[in-house]
């Protein structure tokens, strides 16, 4: 066995974590059982790692089987990585193609290679038609770097994408071309959606967040829920805006459903001045730009007697909501009094439109 | 809706308006010249009053706690003094993120001692840390302390000199070139304190605004031998949102030659189970244009002003996102002439401004004390 595999199956074992040593090994499904057995996991990791990789080399690992276990690796840490969504979309007349899964492997592997020569490509089948990809970048005359990989899940039979954020632009547009051309499409975008929970993009995609709607809503209506709760607190006190209380849950629960959220950390608005856009070269993001009569955003303020009434220019400004559950952190804004229900479209939005970047201009 | 929030926002405003105008109406007059500063004002208010009238307006204090300050400011101006300052120490001092702390007069302080002060504070550094090592002992001590004075960093000619004290490496070998590193720098300072100067007697130094960057740990040691030696006391100066607010519209009204950075606000949000923050970054330019339309006392800040400047991008910020503003915490505020943090953090970026940002913290430090 190679001395760079070696090693790179050691870097690989360090970075899991003792608790899930035995998860992730067994879900590489390479060593043997019984050779999972002679593993003494009570070792510190580093001998560990070498005795998994005298296994490995019992067995002749190859560059495929270590990259194997660097994406069960990915699967198991998914929430390290930041995901990117591409959506794709076919042309006219493009819409029954028969799509076969071997066939899409090998023709995507096939424009890598031709277009790099030196690259590694690994495919590792996952639950729900999905495939994870692993890509080691390099180029006509470097050997291609198995540290920095760009991880790619797809999903068969749909036009969606999921690609780890990866500081190598460049390649970026051999990878779309790679993925349209193999799930025969004809096009690809990259939508203004971010996150680091996949599953949650994976469900903002395809519309699959309020699908537990029936399970999670309980039959009791809100009216009889909130009277259960007063029976906690002293009878005596009454609640004088109980009746916009409810107004406001009421709003919240139409607005966000009832559901637990698909979890979000940041979304980002940035207004902008007509004139600059124009200035800014065009790109595939602003193909899905945002036409809602309510993006007017010049600066009025009546506050203090017109002082500003003059003022009409565009605020160029750029602003960031930030929370570790994003969109269950909106849901309580209205309930809690420091936002209004319902809630700017802006905000509610966010999911149906399969947005958290968005980019204002003035009109 | 939009009313609602500019209503409730105005009657807090004008409440503490009204009750800041009783406490500082002797004082509220224009102010003529230009090298009279905010703190006189304070410094007046301190003197004049009878120790009856004192205690009465302690009261009155603490009934509105977040209000240390008189209801204007000068804009902050380039100082002359400054430009004694040596360039090299002013870079070293920028561009840090300096936790804030105040610090009470230090008793028989003299600058003819820094030598001395140097070799002791050498000493008492290595000894507690010898204290929790059993081990490996003078490893860790290799150092040497450095006092040394900002020559010039002051805002009138009464303000004491301030002072740097420097931690410092010593290089392993003394054949070794290398520069020695700074492990920790700490400086006091006191730029247009008269308002503390004259309460004090002669054997006590007023140095109120102390700035340490570096290990906590050797913040604490450090403390404490001056608190021994000089019988004075440090306590973490937090900036509330109040005074938050105040430096974003002080900033925000520097000419700037050049901007290097956005105006940037951020609010924490108090929801459970999640938390939120919001960042709310504006153009340099549209800032300073909005704070044009708001401004309208030549050269100086009211609070009136500061609140308009406040309202006018919260209701921005409402109008698009139906969030109240005013129902969140300031916790940060950041422009191209300095960024503060709410718990008493401060980087000041701006070389031109640096004396006047120095002011406003050195106000809020004897407001602490006092």
């Amino acid at each position: 066995m190679d001395e760079t595999i070696a090693e790179f199956i050691r870097r690989t074992i360090l970075k899991i974590p003792m608790s899930e040593m035995m998860t992730v090994l067994e879900a590489w499904n390479f060593l043997s059982e019984s050779q999972l057995q002679t593993l003494n996991l009570r070792q510190r990791k580093d001998s560990l790692a070498q005795s998994v990789v005298l296994l490995c080399e019992e067995k002749c690992a190859s560059l495929s089987d270590a990259a194997l276990l660097d994406i069960v690796c990915t699967q198991v840490h998914r929430h390290q990585k930041i995901w990117d969504v591409y959506q794709m979309s076919k042309g006219p007349g493009e819409d029954l193609d028969l799509f076969d899964i071997e066939q899409f492997k090998s023709s995507f592997k096939k424009i890598l290679q031709r277009a790099l020569r030196n690259v590694t490509v690994s495919f590792r089948d996952a639950e729900e038609n999905a495939v994870w990809i692993r890509i080691a970048w390099g180029t006509q005359y470097t050997k291609p770097n198995q540290y920095k990989p760009t991880y790619v899940v797809y999903y068969s039979h749909t036009p969606y994408a999921f690609t780890s954020s990866s500081r190598l632009k460049s390649n970026i547009p051999l990878l779309g071309q790679a993925l349209t051309v193999a799930s025969k499409h004809h096009q690809i975008v990259k939508m203004d959606l971010r996150s680091r929970y996949l599953d949650s993009l994976k469900a903002i995609v395809f519309k699959q967040y309020n699908q537990n709607f029936e399970i999670h809503n309980p039959t009791a209506p809100l009216q009889e829920r909130s009277v259960g709760l007063d029976i906690n607190t002293d009878s005596r006190i009454i609640h004088e805006n109980a009746v916009e209380k409810d107004k406001v849950q009421r709003i919240t629960q139409e607005t966000f459903g009832d559901y637990p959220q698909p979890r979000l950390e940041f979304a980002q608005y940035k207004f902008w001045k007509a004139a600059m856009l124009t200035t800014t070269p065009q790109t595939p993001t602003q193909s899905l730009q945002f036409h809602n009569r309510f993006l007017e955003t010049k600066f009025k303020s009546d506050l203090n007697g017109g002082i500003l009434a003059d003022r009409e220019e565009p605020l160029r400004c750029l602003i960031k909501f930030s929370s570790p559950h994003l969109l269950e952190a909106l849901k309580s804004l209205a309930p809690a009094g420091i936002a209004d229900a319902p809630l700017s479209p802006l905000l509610t939005c966010i999911p149906s439109r399969g947005m958290n970047y968005f980019k204002i201009r003035d009109k | 809706m939009r009313s609602a929030l500019g209503g409730g926002l105005g009657l807090r405003l004008e409440l503490h308006f009204s009750a800041m105008q009783k406490t500082m109406d002797p004082y509220d007059a224009p102010e003529s010249t230009p090298r009279q500063h905010p703190s006189c004002s304070l410094k007046e208010y301190f003197l004049a009053a009878t120790p009856l009238q004192r205690r009465l307006e302690s009261v009155r204090k603490q009934a509105t706690s977040f209000v240390p300050t008189p209801p204007r400011r000068r804009i902050p101006q380039r100082s002359q003094l400054q430009e004694d300052v040596d360039p090299q120490k002013v870079a070293f001092l920028l561009h840090k993120q300096w936790t804030l702390y105040s610090l009470t007069p230090l008793y028989k302080f003299s600058y003819t001692n820094l030598k001395e002060y140097s070799r002791l504070l050498s000493a008492f550094i290595t000894a507690e840390k010898q204290k929790g090592l059993a081990v490996e002992v003078g490893e860790d001590c290799n150092i040497k302390v450095v006092f040394s004075t900002l020559l010039g960093m002051k805002g009138t000619q009464s303000d004491p000199e301030a002072v740097l004290v420097q931690i410092l490496s010593k290089p392993q070998l003394p054949s070794e070139d290398r520069e020695a590193k700074a492990l920790w720098t700490g400086w006091f300072c006191c730029v247009f304190g008269d308002g503390l100067l004259e309460t004090v007697s002669e054997d006590f130094t007023c140095l109120p605004l102390f700035l340490a960057n570096g290990a906590e740990s050797n913040t604490a040691i450090i403390g404490t031998w001056f608190q021994k030696t000089f019988d004075c006391y440090f306590s973490p100066l937090a900036i509330n949102a109040f005074n938050l607010s105040w430096m974003a519209a002080m900033w925000t009204a520097c000419k700037m030659d050049r901007y290097v950075a956005a105006t940037e606000f951020l609010w924490s949000v108090p929801c459970s189970p999640q938390s939120l923050d919001i960042s709310y970054a504006i153009h340099p330019e549209d800032a300073k244009a909005l704070w044009d339309s708001v401004h309208r006392t030549p050269g100086e800040v009211t609070q009136e002003e500061v609140d308009l400047f406040m309202d006018c991008l919260s209701s921005h910020f409402y109008r698009h996102f139906r969030i109240h503003l005013s129902a969140t915490r300031l916790v940060r505020v950041s422009t191209s002439v300095a960024s503060a943090h709410t718990d008493g953090k401060i980087k000041i970026i701006c070389h031109k401004y640096l004396i006047g940002v120095l002011a406003y913290l050195t106000e809020l430090a004897i407001f602490q004390i006092e």
